[in-house]
Order: C-alpha cells, then sequence, then structure tokens
C-alpha cells in the first residue's frame, strides 16, 4: 500500500481534543514525597520547576526535603509527620496562584513555602493570607514582601534588595570608586536593586554615569556594553540574575571589560557562577548564604548531608532558603504546641533560628515589625581559579550581620494587619 | 554620539549574521516541507549541549565539527518517525507537533544535562577583542561571522550546483511536479530537514559559546528567526539573510537610545513590512499555502 503524499486539511475535532488534553494537564494530582499517613500534616511547596528558574528552585527543593527528613526522623511536628506537596508555577502567575488555591482548598495543607519569582510570591501571598495559611516566602527578593505588600502570615527568608545593596555599596565605593555605572534587569527585582545601591552611593557623594534597563532575557549584552564603556565609569554594576548575569559576564570577560572598568555587583549565586566558563567569574559580590564556612557550627555537617543527596553537590544558597523555611515552620510549631496560623506567625516573630538552622555565625531572628529574616550577607570576590574543592567559586571576605544591612522596621513600609 | 551609533550599527550586523544561520535553516525547512518547525531551538539546545559534552575530548573544534552533524541525526530520525506523518497537511499540524516537540527538546536537556547552566569554553585565543577601540568586535564573534558567511556560501553551492539541491528548489515551487517526475520525495524532505537541523545544531554551538548555555535558551533564539524569515520574505533564502541582518541591525541600534524596546522593534519592523508589503521583501506571493 503506498502512503499518500496527501494535501488534507485540519479537522475541528482533531483542536478540541488537544484542547481538552492540554486542560486535564491542569489539574492533575500534585507529585507528593514522604510517605502517607492519615494523620501527617500536610506542607505545599509552590516554585518554578521548569523555566529559566528551575536551577535555582530544585535546589531549594532539595533544602525542604532534606528538612523533611530531619524533621520526622525527630518524630515530626506535634508528633506527626510531614508531607510535602509541590507544585509547578512554572514562572506564571496565573499557574503559581491556582496550584496555591488548589494546594490550600483542596488538599489542605498547613504551611506554604515559595515562590522564587518575586510576582508570583506576591500573587501566592494574596490567597494564604485570604485562607489564613503561614506562608514563608523562600526566594522571592521584592522588597514589598516584607515591605509595602507585607501580611501577617507571611514571612521571608531571603535578603531584601535594600540589604543586598547596603551589603557592599560602602566596599565598592572605597575600594573602586565614585562614578558607577549599572546593568539593571527591567522588573521589579532588577529597579528595587538599583534604586537602592543608588540611593547608597549619593550618600557617599558619588554618582551615577548611566543606568542601562536590560529586558529580561537579554542574550546579547554588547550593545549596552559599549554604551558601559563609552561613559568611562570607575565601576560597572551587573544587576541581571541567573542565565543573564551568566550572559552579561561572559561577554564582559570576552570584551576585556574587567581590565579597564572594575566590575562588580550585588546578588551573586553559586548556580551562576557555575555555569559560566572561568574567566568570567570576577568582581566583588554579595551571597545570601555560602558553603565554605570554617569553624562555624552545623555547616560541615548540612554540606556533606546535602552533597549525599545530591551526588556530591554542594548546597547552595537556594538550598539553605528552602532548608530554613521548613526548619522554621517545624520549630515554632513544636515551641508554641499548635497549629493555627495566626498563633504561629505571632510565635514567629523575633524567633531566633538555633546554631544547626541558621548555619551563619551571626545572630539570625525574624524581625517582628516586618517578618523579614534578619540573615547576613557574605561579601567577596568570585573566583576565577576554584580554592581546592571545584565548587568552591567565591571567597568570602565579610559576613555583615541582617540587622546592620537592613533598614530599621519604621522605614520599610510595612504595617501588618493583624485579624481580629 | 555619532561613533555610538557606528559601533551599533556593527555590532547589530554581527548578531544579525547570528539570526540569519537560525533563520536559514528555519526557513530550509518551511520553504520545502511547508512545517512550522517550533522545534527549531530546541535542536539548537541540543547542538549546543552535545559540544559541551565532545568537548573534553575532541576539543572546540572538534566539537563544533561533530556536534552539528550528531544533531543532524537526530533531526533526521525526528522526521522519519514524527513530521513526516504530517507533511501535507494543514501548517497547523506541524506547529503543533514541533510546538511540543521543543517541550520535549527542552526538558530532555533539562533531564539529562540538569537545570543549572554549562559553562562552555571557547579557545582564549577566540576571546580576545580585536582592538581596544573595537572591544565588542572579539576573535570569536568574528569567527561567527565568517561560518555564517562559509555556510551560506556553501549552502548556496549545495542548492545551485548540486542535483539535490536543485530538486529542494524545485520542490519549494511544486512539489507534486517534482513527485510526479519520479524524484523520491520523502528522501528529499529527509535530507532538507537534516540540513536545517544542521544549521540549528552548528547555531547551537557558536551561541554556547557566546551566551550561557541552559536548556531554556533556545526560545529566545527563535522568535527573531521567525521574524527574519517573515521580514525578507517566506519562500526567499536570500530574503531571510537581508531579514536577519536587518532585524539584528534594528535590535542593536534601538537598544541605544530604547532599550526597553530592543526585543519590540522586531515585531514592529515585522508588523511594518507585513502591512506595506505582505509578501515580504524578497518573497513571492503565495508562499505559504
Amino acid at each position: 500500500m503506498t502512503k499518500r503524499l496527501d494535501f488534507g486539511a485540519v479537522d475541528r475535532r482533531t483542536i478540541v481534543k488537544a484542547g481538552a488534553v492540554a486542560g486535564l494537564s491542569q489539574i492533575a494530582a500534585p507529585f507528593i514525597w514522604s510517605a502517607r499517613a492519615a494523620d501527617a500534616i500536610k506542607v505545599g511547596m509552590v516554585d518554578p520547576f521548569t523555566g529559566v528558574y528551575a536551577a535555582v528552585a530544585q535546589n531549594e527543593l532539595i533544602g525542604v526535603k532534606y528538612a523533611v527528613e530531619q524533621i520526622n526522623a525527630k518524630g515530626g511536628v506535634l508528633g506527626r509527620p510531614i508531607e510535602l506537596l509541590v507544585e509547578d508555577s512554572a514562572n506564571d502567575v496565573g499557574i503559581g496562584v491556582q496550584k496555591t488555591r488548589k494546594l490550600i482548598e483542596r488538599d489542605g495543607i498547613q504551611f506554604l513555602i515559595g515562590d522564587v519569582n518575586s510576582a508570583i510570591a506576591l500573587a501566592i501571598a494574596q490567597v494564604s493570607n485570604e485562607k489564613k495559611v503561614l506562608h514563608i516566602v523562600s526566594g522571592g527578593h521584592t522588597d514589598g514582601i516584607t515591605g509595602k505588600d507585607c501580611h501577617w502570615n507571611v514571612y521571608r527568608v531571603c535578603n531584601t534588595t535594600k540589604m543586598e545593596a547596603n551589603s557592599v555599596a560602602e566596599l565598592l565605593f572605597n575600594k573602586y570608586g565614585k562614578k558607577w555605572h549599572f546593568i539593571t534587569p527591567d522588573y521589579a527585582f532588577g529597579h528595587t536593586l538599583q534604586e537602592a545601591a543608588q540611593a547608597d552611593l549619593t550618600k557617599f557623594g558619588g554618582t551615577v554615569t548611566g543606568n542601562e534597563l536590560t529586558p529580561l532575557g537579554t542574550t546579547d549584552f554588547s550593545a549596552y556594553l559599549i554604551k558601559a564603556r563609552a561613559a568611562n565609569p570607575d565601576v560597572l554594576l551587573v544587576l541581571p540574575q541567573g542565565l543573564d548575569m551568566v550572559n552579561c559576564l561572559k561577554q564582559i570577560a570576552q570584551f576585556g571589560i574587567e581590565k579597564q572598568i572594575h566590575v562588580a555587583g550585588l546578588q551573586q549565586e553559586l548556580e551562576s557562577l557555575e555555569a559560566m566558563p572561568p574567566e568570567a567569574r570576577v568582581g566583588i559580590w554579595m551571597f545570601e548564604w555560602y558553603w565554605k564556612q570554617p569553624g562555624v557550627p552545623g555547616v560541615e555537617k548540612f554540606v556533606a548531608d546535602i552533597r549525599k543527596r545530591t551526588g556530591g553537590k554542594v548546597p547552595t544558597a537556594r538550598t539553605w532558603f528552602g532548608y530554613t523555611s521548613m526548619m522554621s515552620y517545624a520549630l515554632v510549631a513544636n515551641q508554641a504546641k499548635t497549629l493555627d496560623g495566626v498563633t504561629l506567625a505571632k510565635a514567629l516573630g523575633n524567633f531566633e533560628l538555633p546554631a544547626d538552622v541558621k548555619l551563619q555565625p551571626n545572630k539570625c531572628y525574624y524581625r517582628a515589625g516586618d517578618h523579614q529574616l534578619m540573615t547576613s550577607s557574605f561579601v567577596g570576590e568570585a573566583l576565577t581559579k576554584p580554592a581546592g574543592d571545584p565548587e568552591d567559586l567565591f571567597k568570602v571576605d565579610t559576613i555583615v550581620a541582617g540587622d546592620k544591612t537592613s533598614p530599621p522596621e519604621s522605614e520599610t513600609g510595612c504595617t501588618l494587619q493583624w485579624p481580629a | 554620539m555619532t561613533q555610538l551609533l557606528l559601533f551599533n550599527i556593527t555590532n547589530g550586523l554581527i548578531i544579525g549574521a547570528f539570526y540569519v544561520l537560525m533563520a536559514i535553516g528555519l526557513s530550509l525547512i518551511l520553504n520545502l516541507s511547508n512545517v512550522i518547525n517550533f522545534a527549531h531551538g530546541g535542536f539548537l539546545v541540543v547542538g549546543g549541549y552535545i559540544a559541551y559534552t565532545l568537548e573534553p575530548y575532541l576539543g572546540f573544534w572538534g566539537a563544533l565539527i561533530a556536534s552539528p552533524f550528531l544533531t543532524a541525526i537526530i533531526g533526521l530520525a525526528v522526521e522519519k518517525v514524527l513530521i513526516s506523518r504530517v507533511y501535507g497537511r494543514d501548517p497547523l499540524y506541524s506547529l503543533l507537533l514541533t510546538f511540543g516537540l521543543a517541550f520535549i527538546l527542552e526538558d530532555g536537556t533539562r533531564v539529562i544535562w540538569g537545570a543549572n547552566g554549562k559553562p562552555f569554553t571557547i579557545p582564549a585565543a577566540l576571546a580576545q577583542p580585536l582592538s581596544n577601540e573595537f572591544f565588542f568586535i572579539t576573535g570569536y564573534r568574528l569567527f561567527m561571522v565568517v561560518m555564517v558567511a562559509v555556510m551560506i556560501a556553501l549552502l548556496f553551492i549545495l542548492l545551485r550546483y548540486t542535483r539535490a539541491g536543485i530538486r529542494i528548489r524545485a520542490g519549494t515551487l511544486d512539489l507534486e511536479t517534482v513527485s510526479a517526475l519520479g524524484v523520491n520525495v520523502r528522501a528529499l524532505r529527509s535530507l532538507n530537514f537534516a540540513v536545517g537541523i544542521f544549521l540549528a545544531g552548528l547555531s547551537g554551538v557558536l551561541a554556547g559559546g557566546q551566551l550561557g548555555l541552559e536548556p531554556t535558551m533556545g526560545a529566545g533564539l527563535l522568535m527573531p528567526s521567525f521574524i527574519a524569515i517573515i521580514v525578507g520574505g517566506v519562500g526567499s533564502l536570500i530574503g531571510t539573510l537581508v531579514g536577519g541582518l536587518l532585524i539584528g541591525v534594528a535590535s542593536g541600534v534601538t537598544a541605544v537610545y530604547f532599550p526597553a524596546a530592543s526585543e519590540a522593534i522586531m515585531y514592529v519592523l515585522m508588523a511594518v513590512v507585513l502591512l506595506v508589503r505582505p509578501r515580504g521583501l524578497f518573497g513571492e506571493e503565495g508562499m505559504l499555502t
């Protein structure tokens, strides 16, 4: 039988069937992890496991899973094991909100962790607030989450953009110079980060030679680098994150810009450094947590345990965010001896993290006035040549405590409205 | 300011050259088989990752040569098993198929190589700017432009002077008649697809050297390729060449004055072309039927 070479037409039914399949995939069951028990406490996690933030989201998940293991091994929360339900927000606000509603309404979670994407974090915070579920934002950085958009049930582990800027600004000004040029990712995180850095610079008496707003997902930074070179600054601050950061630094290294202008930035992550060729790993940055902390209690064990679970890869700041978020809930629930959202939210205010959770030398606690974790900034330099371990790509110079980098509660714009 | 503008036009041409490489492969597949290959970006990523995997064994140059061929073989397999089933049907079928394929390729890459980016290194000799003044023209980007020019020349020779090439060009105009004349159209389409994917794989290796190698990098590079084809004219390879360079320059120049619009300008250009001359700059009427 000969195959027709055919020149047919579209069938309407085929399109309808395709649409139905696409719709069904939305309400499929969540990925459930850890043993199901009748009396388990359900905890939900919403993060972008597909898309540009997949790598950091997966690292957060590793931290959360490890925490759940540790908690259940010690008898769980109030004698009950934790059951973790994981959903993919796919970097889409609509999907994130939908999955959150499903986790709360259909699956009955008592605690929510998420999202890495700040816009999604803000959106799902509204859902968790409406449903009175305790919610820790593990990885979304926009200031509003513990600022003007704060909620009584929402806490945040990672730094605010103001904290990040404050941790590095003075060092850059004193060490490198007073004329700064910015490459800023054109979205909320980028804008607030740049404004915070600019405010610090103006305070010290420096000037901004330019601010290149680059669309998210920019692959070619050459036009912006041409402008930056022409402006002749002392420091070029590279603010984009993730793949954009990798592209930008790669191109900076290939253009030889770091030989004429000091390259620096604010937030940097191990995931990005590992994705770069060695010559691109230049500049002064801050990390939110780093795995190499000799002498600090608990860190070595954490690193060794995580390495066993990842096939040898060290924990990143993101792993620590996930771990801390989950541990915070277990600790405060066991201490307050209740699962009630309002009671736990009140109890987390001024809650200090023990050594084996905070994994850093300074005091680490959740501020009651804005629900922001006063976590330290690890300021240092990127290493072209790894220092011993192939994953040791950053040299930490100072660890600045959170309450030194954070503006006071009164200045964050947060007013918490507790339910009656 | 003039110097800034000139720099950016030159830079835009370099960027445009890269878009041309992607778009020509896409155009080849579209012209002959009427298949809108949304998975082209996915094959780009696969090409880049294969090169990254081969680099420790073959070095950069070995990986550069081997990877496009391996990607083309994968493309050939995909064509035989999946794409050949939707030939001759409404382009919507191929669009849906390749759209799904794009997700499979992206997630497959994520499963095999991990979600985090991979550091693909290029030879140090290339990673230097040519001069202090023209710092944005690195050896690597110049090499990229040369590669694009070589590929276009080779493609031209293939299409003009080889039997298969002539048949491809004839098939673009009237596949039914070519088939009626006794040419093995199935094999022709497979060859054509493989050549297109070869170019996608090569784009992936070149992109990996300049950008971060990451599962999602194909998506961002795919849209400019489509725009290049539409602006240049569907069915015309010369048009794709001009279209790619045009949007590269437009994007580069806009980035100087109005960075937020540097991506949007390509779509504006496309809209203008579609309104003023729907067939595209070099296209012929009625090509996409």
